[in-house]
């Protein structure tokens, strides 16, 4: 009895001590760029040239590579299980296509993953991702050239899924428009409002003046807002990153992973 | 006169027993089909997990034979992946729909697991073949071989994530009076490794024992 007693607070204890330690972690939000330097280890030039580079190739192919350099890994868990949690998290890839690729690199832990989507599972085998961990990247980080390393990495790896997919000529930020909404939507939005503008003026035409102000004061408050959420540049993610500071040239298209992939040290 | 009222009555009683039997019809319809829809998501998920093991079990001849290539390898540890993989091999379950019994899914999972610590010791073992170990054959297997495992890894959770979402709305009402009558019962869950179940040795009896080591 006792015992049984006792085995239960003890449970009770280790679920504590799990749930703090999984509080620990931190989630890195959704990045602006392809190619992010959290950890400011890569020259701006290199940064921005890599950036475009990244860019480009989405709007070539529609598969999306992300690089994210991190300080350190803010996490009590194996990086193969973060890593999975940040490229989920982020929806690298198309919808459909999973066509998503991250890159990973930890500075502090000397430690990197490149976590694949479902859908270039084909095109970069784990087999490849090690290659290009243990033979591209990893020498010239070794002697502390992540210019080099970085640039060497992004190449293989685009080498690699070339030809996969078929873009659109667009990036998935590109068919968001600035408030952060589906264009689709933005139509249908549109229309309503014309519809419901209609509806107003025949109204008011019935009824004279009783309706205007409460009219005037709906339409305010419907379409005062529409800010995008930001709020988490200060906090220590900021900066690092390459292309327009204004716009940013990722936005995650909505791709999966089932955890594919290689990952390794320098 | 008063026939007439009566007649409107019952009529009118009809009227509403028949509405609320039609509500109540099309509220069971649309129930069975939510937890049709969940149940076949789980059944998706499991045909993903055994994608994934059934990927590990087909790398071990590849595996077998190039190590067993290398000079005067440890013959035991072969034996015993072999085994282990011929014992998985004998674990039949059906690789389009979810087990319901527990005790399946948990000789599935020892069998499995069975395979996962003989591949691990032989990872161990090929630690002192150095000429192997630097062989680009073996290399590539190793990474095909971490990847299925992380695979695995994500599988399994993503199948535990679809069982639960099953499981609540099997359980939640009013979903749980009718669950039973239409054939849909709580599935199993995979359990958390041995090991990484074993929390870390911490001694709570201060004093009163003396420490292990």
């Amino acid at each position: 009895m006792i015992s049984m007693l006792r085995s239960k607070l003890l449970r009770l204890l280790f679920a504590l001590c799990a749930a703090t330690t999984w509080a620990a972690e931190v989630m890195p939000p959704a990045p602006k760029d392809h190619f992010n330097d959290f950890a400011h280890v890569v020259s701006n030039q290199t940064a921005q040239t890599l950036n475009r580079v990244l860019e480009d190739f989405e709007k070539q192919t529609s598969s999306q590579v992300v690089v994210a350099i991190f300080p350190t890994m803010q996490s009590p868990s194996s990086i193969e299980d973060y890593v999975h949690r940040i490229f989920v998290n982020w929806q690298i890839g198309q919808k459909g296509k999973n066509n998503g690729v991250l890159l990973a690199a930890f500075v502090r832990e000397r430690r990197m993953r490149i976590e694949v989507g479902y859908g270039l599972e084909g095109a970069l085998p784990d087999a490849v991702a090690k290659r290009i961990i243990a033979e591209e990247i990893s020498p010239h980080l070794r002697r502390g050239n992540y210019d080099a390393g970085l640039q060497a990495g992004v190449t293989a790896i685009l080498q690699a899924i070339r030809g996969e997919y078929k873009g659109t000529g667009r990036t998935a930020a590109q068919g968001r428009n600035q408030i952060g909404l589906p264009v689709g939507l933005t139509f249908f939005l549109l229309i309503c409002l014309v519809i419901l503008s209609v509806f107003m003026k025949a109204i008011r035409g019935m009824r004279g003046v009783v309706y205007r102000r409460s009219g005037r004061q709906i339409f305010r408050g419907g379409w005062g807002g529409g800010g995008s959420g930001g709020g988490w540049s200060g906090g220590g993610w900021s900066g690092g990153g390459g292309g327009d500071s204004s716009a940013g040239s990722f936005s995650g298209g909505g791709g999966d992973s089932g955890g594919g992939g290689a990952s390794g040290s320098w | 006169m008063i026939d007439m009222k009566k007649s409107w009555l019952a009529l009118g009683c009809l009227g509403v027993i028949g509405v609320g039997l039609l509500i109540i019809v099309l509220s069971a319809g649309a129930l069975y089909n939510r937890l049709n829809a969940r149940s076949q998501e789980v059944d998706k998920q499991w045909a993903q997990v055994q994608n994934v093991y059934q990927r590990r079990a087909d790398l071990i001849p590849n595996l077998v034979a190039t190590v067993s290539g290398a000079a005067n390898f440890e013959k035991s540890t072969l034996t015993e992946i072999t085994e282990a993989r011929a014992s998985v091999g004998q674990v039949k379950l059906d690789p389009n729909k979810a087990p319901d019994d527990p005790a399946r899914l948990a000789e599935f999972q020892k069998a499995q697991e069975h395979l996962s610590s003989a591949l691990s010791r032989l990872l161990v073992v090929v630690e002192r073949y150095p000429e192997l170990k630097a062989t680009t054959n073996f290399r590539d297997l190793q990474a095909q071989l971490e990847g299925t495992e992380n695979r695995i890894t994500v599988e399994r959770q993503k199948y535990n994530e679809a069982v639960q979402r099953y499981n609540t709305s099997v359980k939640s009402f009013p979903a749980n009076f009718l669950a039973g009558l239409y054939g849909f019962q709580p599935k199993p869950y995979f359990t958390a490794t041995e090991g990484a179940e074993t929390p870390p040795k911490v001694e709570f009896d201060f004093g009163t024992k003396k420490k292990a080591q």
